[in-house]
């Protein structure tokens, strides 16, 4: 199903420039609609208190990684079927597999590319 | 029996010796290695302060990324609400050449785009800049864990410091407080006659 361009979009960083970014770049790509939060945990009480079609998280992060991020979305009966992009600079073989073992949707290594997150989003809302 | 006991005393005193002998090296090798440690607050303090600066510097550039590609935006509808009034009085020409310009500037929205992406390099820096403050506090713990064992800090004296790493860190120092802005720069050259 393609993206909705109305869905909401959390993206989850604990560097106010990196969610600047990826808010930009989602805004370019035609969806405005982006909220942010600067770790797992302030995520997981948006996600838990509002709807939303679609979450962008970096890795490292305090209070809560973006990897306890992904583990407790999955655990959520509610929110298991969120689809969950990592974009991080967690570039090692292992850091994929666990993500892949613990669900995510797709994988970013930073540095990236508009066309990279637009590319894996069309592969998410295929 | 008696010899026996002659020879471990002096077995002992040699022992307590060599002892004495290498606490004295420790002390001598590890003061001024505790006291370069006391500068590690202070350089991990500076690397945080590189990540503070990074990211000023990528916030405003993305400020001014983002004015330019709203510029830009309400540009391009000017221009495509010109070119629908110049093809509906049959200019059909100059329609096609602002067409064309718009399609043009249209490519640049892609290299701002790129800009703000290329930016994400501070966020690669600042993880690595935090990875490199926990090395240097990781190493302070144990300097100060070799303070306590073996005695190293002299009660009462300042630590004595020198060598390279003390100077880079007195410059840092002097970089926060000296640095001048502009218009004390100015300031300063009007009162040297520069106009």
């Amino acid at each position: 199903m393609p993206a909705d361009p109305n869905m909401k979009i959390l993206v989850v960083d604990d560097m106010s420039t990196m969610r600047r970014i990826v808010k930009n770049i989602m805004k370019q790509l035609g969806f405005p609609n982006v909220d942010e939060a600067e770790n797992g945990k302030d995520a997981l009480d948006k996600l838990k208190a509002e709807s939303f079609g679609f979450v962008i998280s970096d890795w490292n992060m305090p209070v809560m990684t973006g990897i306890e991020l992904l583990r407790a979305i999955r655990a959520d009966d509610k929110l298991k079927a969120l689809p969950v992009l990592m974009v991080t600079a967690e570039a090692q073989k292992e850091n994929l597999v666990e993500a892949i073992q613990a669900g995510v949707s797709n994988y970013i290594v930073k540095p990236f590319t508009a066309e990279v997150l637009q590319e894996k989003m069309n592969k998410i809302f295929k | 029996m008696l010899n026996g006991n002659v020879k471990l005393y002096a077995e002992l005193g040699e022992l307590a010796r060599y002892l004495d002998s290498a606490m004295k090296k420790i002390a001598e090798v590890g003061a001024p290695m505790v006291a370069n440690g006391a500068q590690l607050p202070q350089a991990a303090a500076h690397l945080l302060d590189l990540n503070k600066m990074t990211e000023d510097g990528t916030l405003e550039v993305m400020r001014l990324a983002e004015l330019i590609q709203d510029n830009r935006a309400r540009a391009a509808k000017e221009l495509a609400a010109v070119v629908s009034t110049l093809e509906a009085v049959d200019c059909r020409t100059l329609a096609t050449r602002l067409g064309k310009t718009a399609q043009e500037l249209a490519l640049d929205d892609k290299h701002l785009m790129d800009i703000m992406t290329a930016l994400s390099f501070q966020d690669l820096v600042a993880q690595r800049v935090k990875k490199l403050v926990t090395i240097v506090e990781d190493v302070h713990c144990k300097l100060l864990e070799l303070v306590v064992v073996f005695g190293l800090k002299q009660e009462g004296t300042a630590p004595e410091t020198q060598g390279k790493a003390d100077e880079m860190l007195k410059q840092l120092e002097a970089s926060k407080s000296t640095a001048i802005k502009q218009e004390l720069a100015d300031e300063l050259l009007s009162e040297f006659g520069f106009k």
